[in-house]
């Protein structure tokens, strides 16, 4: 994993911090995830359904980026479509 | 409108051919063809392209799939390796020799001279190609390498502080004299200079020990290097390895330090810094400040430093946003050397661009001079390049940049346990790529001048 001298957590912020390795995260949610990625192997069942959970959640949010991604690909060629069309 | 953009298309091939032809100085003589599109579109087509490719690679989110990606490695056993090795480097040295005696006793006529092909068409040119297409094969062939392996060693320390700094000076060094002087029509110069980097780089892998000199100092075994991971074959523990291309530049260390962060900018710079010179911009920017009285090889060497200042703390402050886009506590300076690598793969692209029918029209020059480098000749065969393989340039550019924007995505990946936050750490560095490509097509895109005062 990344070094700790990676790691810069201003005093003012929140910060959850990962039990098995020490990395700080912004949100609880991420630290979750986190643990599930890295470190699934020493979770019990409470954390893993904890996991899944965020995982869930973060499946709509990416449902909803991709939308606004597919949106943004559409202006984008239509723009420069017509700009094609008229220089 | 489909002809219209065909033309377009068209359009971006020929300039990057033009300028192409145009580089390593009179070897091959270039027309510039003028852009059938306004400039603005067309560098706005170039940074859409780039935007495109990012919100496509946004789409996928699946973390065994990028993994499955990037893990996939086969080895490959090759029999009699050291045999092979051992003739890779007497290849290696016997070019060192050619180049020395074919640069001071070879004909004058650069598209003649065994010493300037070998240097500019077979190494900066094939073999820059060849390390990112298939694999790095510098250290084996590296004659400098080879000689001092053979030396004693006075294992001085290096000190650690210094880091890769020496290498990017160099790089830098070694780009600003291949510009200022006649490197690519000189062969007795060239030779010269040969014999220079020689001495400095024998000396001081003496001095300090092969690995570590090859390993921080030399800037062409860096450059070599880190070519080598974009290829899709790597030297493994029993023969090679294969991968995806580009798989590499994801892994974790890659590049570490500001010190190496600086090294991948600075060889971005470089490669805009070649061509922005020849450009009327530069010629309208020097005249007065040589008509106010700085030299013009200062004016060069101040325009160097400027835009390697600008390109490196352009990337070193989106690593700062990235911070704040990503909400994460990673330092900016561990951000910017996880995202440094897929730079590397757009520098692929362009070097790509710029000198495969360079060196696909010269080669057959390049072996004809090699088997009689000391004879006169009164014709030069050269491989005429068909008109639609400037398409090939276009099309290398785009494969770079894509190939960037997966890598980078691949590594975020790997960094953030959020799948959203991931790709809202690539905004800022997304931007960056855009900035980088933009200013390279503009400087595709404009009138090839002679370098002023030079």
């Amino acid at each position: 994993m990344t070094d700790t001298n990676d790691y810069h957590v201003p005093a003012t912020e929140s910060m959850y911090e990962c039990p098995s390795c020490g990395r700080p995260f912004a949100r609880e949610e991420w630290r979750t995830l986190h643990r599930g990625l890295e470190h699934a192997s020493e979770l019990d069942d409470a954390d893993v359904e904890q996991f899944r959970e965020a995982y869930r959640s973060e499946d709509s949010e990416l449902r909803l980026f991709r939308l606004k991604a597919l949106a943004a690909l559409v202006v984008l060629y239509f723009v420069l479509l017509m700009i094609y069309a008229v220089v | 409108m489909l002809r219209r953009r065909a033309v377009a298309v068209v359009a971006l091939a020929t300039v990057i051919v033009g300028r192409a032809s145009a580089h390593g100085g009179s070897l091959a003589e270039g027309v510039r063809e003028p852009l059938t599109i306004p400039t603005w579109l067309f560098l706005s087509t170039g940074g859409a392209a780039v935007g495109a490719s990012f919100l496509l690679a946004s789409f996928v989110t699946d973390r065994s799939l990028i993994d499955a990606i990037h893990a996939w490695r086969r080895s490959l056993a090759v029999p009699g390796r050291r045999v092979l090795a051992g003739l890779a480097r007497a290849v290696g040295v016997a070019g060192l020799v050619v180049v020395i005696v074919a640069g001071y006793y070879g004909p004058t006529d650069a598209r003649a001279n065994a010493a300037i092909l070998l240097v500019w068409v077979g190494w900066w040119a094939g073999l820059s190609i060849s390390a990112y297409l298939l694999g790095n094969s510098w250290p084996l062939l590296n004659p400098w390498r080879t000689i001092a392996g053979l030396l004693p060693s006075l294992d001085l320390s290096y000190p650690d502080r210094l880091g890769a700094w020496p290498s990017v000076v160099g790089l830098l060094g070694l780009v600003f004299l291949e510009v200022v002087s006649p490197l690519a029509d000189n062969a007795s110069l060239l030779a010269t200079t040969v014999l220079a980097y020689s001495a400095v780089t024998i000396l001081g892998a003496v001095a300090f020990g092969t690995e570590t000199w090859f390993g921080q100092v030399d800037p062409p075994a860096r450059v070599f290097r880190y070519y080598g991971r974009v290829a899709p074959i790597a030297a493994g523990e029993d023969g090679l390895t294969f991968r995806l291309p580009g798989t590499a530049l994801s892994e974790q260390r890659l590049v570490d330090g500001r010190d190496e962060v600086a090294f991948v900018v600075g060889l971005l710079w470089v490669t805009t810094f070649d061509g922005f010179v020849a450009t009327p911009a530069w010629r309208a920017l020097v005249r007065p400040l040589v008509a106010a009285g700085v030299p013009a090889l200062g004016a060069y060497l101040l325009a160097m430093l400027v835009g390697f200042a600008l390109f490196t703390s352009i990337y070193f402050s989106a690593a700062e946003l990235a911070r704040r886009t990503a909400e994460t506590f990673l330092t900016p300076a561990a951000l910017a050397e996880r995202f440094a690598p897929p730079l590397l793969a757009i520098v692929a692209g362009y070097h790509l661009a710029h000198y495969l029918d360079y060196f696909l029209g010269l080669a057959p020059a390049l072996v004809q001079a090699l088997a009689a480098p000391l004879a006169t000749r009164s014709s030069i065969l050269l491989l005429p390049m068909p008109g639609w393989f400037g398409g090939v340039g276009l099309a290398s550019i785009i494969l770079g940049h894509l190939l960037a924007i997966w890598v980078a995505h691949a590594a975020a990946y790997d960094l953030f346990p959020g799948r959203l936050q991931a790709i809202r750490s690539q905004y800022p560095f997304v931007a960056v790529m855009v900035v980088y490509t933009m200013t390279s097509l503009w400087v595709i895109s404009q009138p090839d001048v002679p370098l002023p005062y030079l």
